[in-house]
């Protein structure tokens, strides 16, 4: 028999006043399985996790965790479920251990888990300081920690690259695959940034204005926009090389983008070289999230 | 719950809000003993029986122009009779002594002092929560919201016994110091009836200080039991901890002038405010509204915790948490 589903959206509303803020909104997510939830500023997706962790008492719809109606069962719904909401807010007045100290208290979980903890998101140097002189980066990996404690089946995490440099982005992003795979975790995690959802995520869901538009496995939702920008010397004879090898153009005064795979480039780039064409710069064009939601909402602006 | 409570100290204590009123204590302390302590100096030079007639002499002219309103004068009459009760029993009326300024410590600090400093140790056990953004994980914890707000008001009744109790023996070390240290089984009287503007002496009876003291503090309690309630009700209602102090500063002082100004109004003794002096009208001051006994204030006060706390739950738990 299969694991139930860790978590399940079903139809979740949320009106305020006559103002819908979040829309019929359904997903659902497996174990193992690392889910992105991905929308600009203000798209409601804030307002969807406060209802997914029982903040917010949604108008419509039911969220269901490994089997239990949040509503129903709230303690035993929310004993599976690690989470940070928005910022990583923790008691600033608190030593770091103190804060896991608090939270491992309403868990009923012993103080040992608190060092291991700790050491996941390498912050076992650091736990004996207040957290108020924490750097942002810091509480974000206090506030992992605090969720990591009681080993939940599902992690929500609201945007939690925020405030992280490269090198703690790679640590966590690797920190939550690894739970996913290994202990077969399923973690919800939101962003506006396309680029973090696509390193991180198997599936994601696209929100914007309290609707889901889109929702699949990353790869489908990004590959049909694989694009590269090339700066060239002589922008009208690198267009028709690559509209000769049957490529779509789109041409600037000192510019062109070209629908091509990274792995593809290479061939194109010896023809502009054999044809004369200097090149001073290629890369790979990273979608906007603006691009993604108009390509999503068939270019119309979806107010 | 004995988990979250152990939470919910530690907050309040290393949030320094217990030490603030430490703190607010000793100072006013040592002020009002320093006071006394001088006041002892200049009554030794003095015959108290001179004093005491004086002040009867003095109320009776008053009564005997009667330009004052009813209640007035006769909470004036009663108090000469008081007087009198005294110098009948030759006893000296409110000699400085350690005991007594204890006894008096409850008295005094009941209907203000004590009840602002409960304001302050509880206007933020809930509105700073959400003002720091901390509600957010407390309350996706798996631990029902009745339970946490549960938690919140037994630490909060908790440190209003525990600021009683530090206000009581910081009073008995500070005033040490400096004044006669004995007198625990010095004679007090208490049962003073003004009821229907006369003064009943079979009513009165005589207690041993200490037993007094006792009776005084235990009352005091049950009021600050009531205010911590409400306290609790105000940080929930509002969301800055500043906001929460305000009110509570505002009905404190607003109910306490409003029962000066205007004792005629009678709807004025249903403020918890009226009722708050408990230890006060016990010991024999009349209360602002000659209808209040003891009964009705103990019923009152409990009438006001009760509702403050079924609109503290009734919000709490019903409440959308936004950012």
């Amino acid at each position: 028999m299969s694991s139930p589903t860790a978590l399940v959206a079903d139809n979740l509303t949320k009106i305020i006043g006559r103002r819908t803020i979040v829309d019929a909104v359904s997903f659902s997510l497996d174990p193992g399985e690392v889910f992105g939830f991905l929308g600009p500023n203000g798209a409601g997706k804030t307002t969807t996790i406060r209802m997914l962790v029982g903040l917010i008492r949604p108008t419509a719809g039911s969220v269901t965790i490994c089997g239990v109606d949040l509503r129903r069962d709230f303690e035993k719904a929310m004993r599976n479920v690690g989470c940070i909401v928005e910022n990583p807010d923790l008691y600033r007045f608190l030593t770091g251990r103190e804060n896991l100290e608090h939270f491992a208290r309403m868990l009923g979980v012993k103080t040992s888990e608190i060092d291991r903890v700790a050491a996941l998101v390498s912050l076992a140097h650091r736990l004996d300081q207040r957290v108020g002189t924490y750097s942002l980066g810091m509480r974000q990996r206090l506030g992992i920690a605090q969720a990591l404690l009681g080993d939940p089946r599902v992690l929500i995490l609201d945007e939690p690259a925020n405030g992280l440099d490269p090198a703690g982005i790679r640590e966590i992003r690797e920190l939550l695959r690894r739970l996913a795979r290994e202990r077969g975790m399923s973690v919800f995690v939101s962003s506006h940034l396309l680029a973090e959802i696509e390193l991180m995520c198997d599936r994601v869901a696209i929100i914007h204005h309290g609707t889901i538009l889109r929702e699949g496995p990353v790869r489908d939702l990004i590959s049909s926009r694989r694009e590269m920008e090339f700066r060239v010397g002589d922008v009208a004879r690198a267009a028709e090389i690559a509209r000769e090898r049957g490529l779509t153009v789109r041409a600037d005064t000192d510019r062109l983008w070209i629908s091509i795979d990274e792995n593809d480039a290479p061939p194109l780039v010896a023809a502009f070289a054999a044809a004369g064409v200097p090149l001073f710069h290629a890369s790979r064009r990273v979608d906007t999230l603006e691009e993604m939601f108009l390509q999503a909402t068939g270019g119309e602006t979806v107010d | 719950m004995l988990n979250l409570i152990h939470n919910e100290t530690l907050k309040i204590l290393r949030r320094r809000r217990f030490a603030v009123v430490i703190g607010i204590l000793f100072a006013i302390l040592a002020v009002v003993t320093y006071s006394q302590y001088r006041q002892l100096a200049f009554r030794a030079q003095r015959n108290w029986r001179a004093d005491v007639q004086e002040r009867i002499a003095r109320g009776e002219n008053m009564l005997r122009r009667g330009r004052i309103n009813q209640n007035w004068s006769q909470s004036v009459r009663a108090e000469i009779n008081r007087l009198q009760f005294y110098l009948d029993h030759d006893i000296e009326p409110n000699r400085p002594t350690t005991p007594l300024f204890v006894r008096n410590f409850a008295n005094v600090a009941g209907f203000l002092l004590l009840p602002l400093l409960i304001a302050i140790l509880g206007s933020d056990i809930v509105s700073a929560e959400h003002a720091e953004g901390t509600d957010k994980l407390l309350l996706t914890r798996p631990v029902r919201r009745w339970k946490v707000l549960s938690s919140k008001l037994a630490t909060l009744w908790i440190f209003a016994t525990l600021t009683l109790l530090c206000g009581a023996l910081m009073a008995y070390g500070i005033s040490a110091l400096a004044l006669p240290r004995r007198g625990w089984t010095a004679p007090t009287f208490t049962g003073f009836d003004f009821s229907r503007g006369a003064f009943h002496i079979e009513a009165v009876r005589q207690l041993p200080l200490w037993k007094d003291t006792l009776i005084a503090y235990g009352l005091e309690w049950y009021a600050l039991i009531a205010v911590a309630s409400i306290a609790l009700m105000l940080s929930v209602l509002f969301r800055s901890s500043a906001a929460a102090i305000g009110t509570m500063l505002a009905a404190l002082i607003g109910g306490t002038i409003l029962t000066r100004i205007s004792p005629d109004w009678t709807a004025g003794k249903y403020l918890f405010v009226s009722a708050l002096p408990l230890a006060d009208y016990y010991s024999g001051s009349p209360p602002p509204y000659p209808d209040m006994t003891m009964a009705f204030d103990l019923t009152l006060l409990a009438v006001w915790a009760a509702a403050a706390l079924v609109v503290a739950y009734a919000l709490f738990l019903r409440r959308d948490v936004f950012g």
